[in-house]
């Protein structure tokens, strides 16, 4: 600072005295000097001002010496550039100040920014990750409810499939015994009325021969709906007794009923019993009535999974 | 080629005149863009005519004045290079304060429509 102010003195001490003489180099060197010399290069270049200073004042002691000559205009001339290279480099500073300033600015918003961002991105983790036990959770109810629809879907289909299944069997057996007798659908069930002169001969209760081969084809239709409840029921005309056409009938129907366990009907679901004459379905005045009287009646259950028609 | 030029020339004249400090400085202003730069620009053109000016000086066996010419193209040189930094440091400082202005922007809350 005592280099400057002694310079300064020195500046306007020419400038006072020689004002006139002093060549425009050096006129322009002692103006572009005072300008940097208050200027910023003062605090942030005082290097490169010092140099300038110097410079003047080689210029200036030139002037002195020699004013009009080559030396003093050239000495000027590079003290007018010193000066401006200490403001051009006191400029410099100020901008890289300046840089630095701002980068540091930007990285310290870079870092708020990538911190703000990395707790936005936890919290939309943390909801991710709610949100998708929430999905999982619905969706594991989901998949059961569709599990248990399914499954309810697929009953109903197979208990459909069995239904039509059982009405296709009973509609066959249907048929297939009305070859055999006469065939009626009773509420009681279906009712197959064999005679009882093709059964059996008069008043005995063993079946004749040809009886066995109609009861087979019989049996073998019962033994396609063996899960069916069998009732047989043996009837006779009126006459004789009542106590013996009883006990004849419920020979009869015991016959027929072993005859099928013989063929592997299961024993617990066949009933035999014995109606005697209280049942008749003809008159018995006449032959032909009485003849229909005499009968064994197969009374096959219905399948409680068909629906009545 | 205006160094080559130079060197070819002083080849041919005074081997005492010391031209290095110039030559170099007009070299260094040249690479760090001073042509390129309006006010650095015209500064190393004065340092290349004074260069030619000392070296003619010194063909004219005026050696004071060659070697004064001299000092005046190293300053000359010196100051476009300053010159240019200066310009390149604006020019950065203007990027970082736009990159910091773009930075609040883009982060900046959205501000809500009032209607």
């Amino acid at each position: 600072m005592k280099t400057y102010s002694i310079s300064i003195l020195v500046c306007a001490a020419f400038i006072a005295g020689c004002a006139a003489h002093a060549p425009r180099e050096l006129v322009n060197a002692r103006e572009v000097y005072r300008r940097a010399s208050t200027g910023p290069a003062a605090q942030v270049a005082p290097a490169e001002l010092h140099v300038a200073t110097q410079a003047l004042d080689k210029a200036e002691k030139s002037f002195k010496e020699d004013p009009d000559s080559y030396v003093t205009r050239d000495l000027a001339y590079i003290a007018q550039r010193r000066a401006e290279i200490a403001e051009a480099t006191a400029s410099i500073i100020f901008e890289q100040k300046g840089n630095t300033l701002a980068k540091k600015d930007y990285q310290e918003m870079q870092t708020k920014i990538v911190e703000q961002t990395k707790q936005d991105l936890t919290q939309t983790r943390t909801a991710l990750a709610e949100s998708e036990r929430s999905g999982e959770s619905s969706a594991a109810k989901l998949s059961v409810e569709q599990d248990a629809r399914i499954a309810s879907d697929q009953r109903a289909a197979t208990a459909q499939t069995d239904r039509i299944a059982a009405e296709n069997r009973a509609l066959a057996a249907q048929a297939a015994l009305a070859k055999l007798g006469e065939v009626k659908n009773e509420p009681r069930g279906i009712v197959v009325t064999l005679s009882g002169s093709l059964l059996f001969a008069s008043n005995v209760t063993t079946l004749l021969p040809a009886a066995m081969a109609r009861l087979d084809q019989v049996a073998e239709v019962l033994l396609n709906n063996s899960e069916r409840r069998l009732m047989i029921e043996g009837h006779t005309d009126s006459q004789g007794t009542n106590s013996h056409n009883l006990q004849l009938s419920q020979g009869r129907a015991d016959a027929v009923r072993s005859y099928f366990i013989q063929k592997h009907y299961r024993a617990n679901l066949i009933q035999a019993q014995g109606f005697g004459e209280t049942h008749p379905i003809a008159d018995n005045s006449s032959a032909e009535g009485r003849a229909n009287n005499r009968r064994v009646e197969i009374i096959i259950e219905r399948d409680p999974t068909v629906s009545s028609q | 080629m205006f160094i080559i030029a130079i060197s070819i020339v002083l080849g041919c004249t005074s081997p005492l005149l010391r031209t290095e400090a110039s030559t170099s400085g007009i070299r260094a202003a040249e690479e760090v863009g001073a042509a390129g730069v309006p006010q650095a620009s015209l500064h190393l053109l004065l340092a290349k005519e004074e260069l030619e000016k000392a070296i003619e000086f010194s063909k004219n066996d005026e050696r004071k004045k060659a070697e004064s010419m001299l000092l005046r193209s190293e300053v000359d040189a010196e100051l476009a290079v300053a010159l240019s930094r200066e310009d390149t440091e604006k020019i950065e400082g203007r990027a970082a304060v736009a990159r910091v202005r773009q930075l609040r922007q883009d982060n900046s809350p959205t501000p809500v429509n009032p209607l």
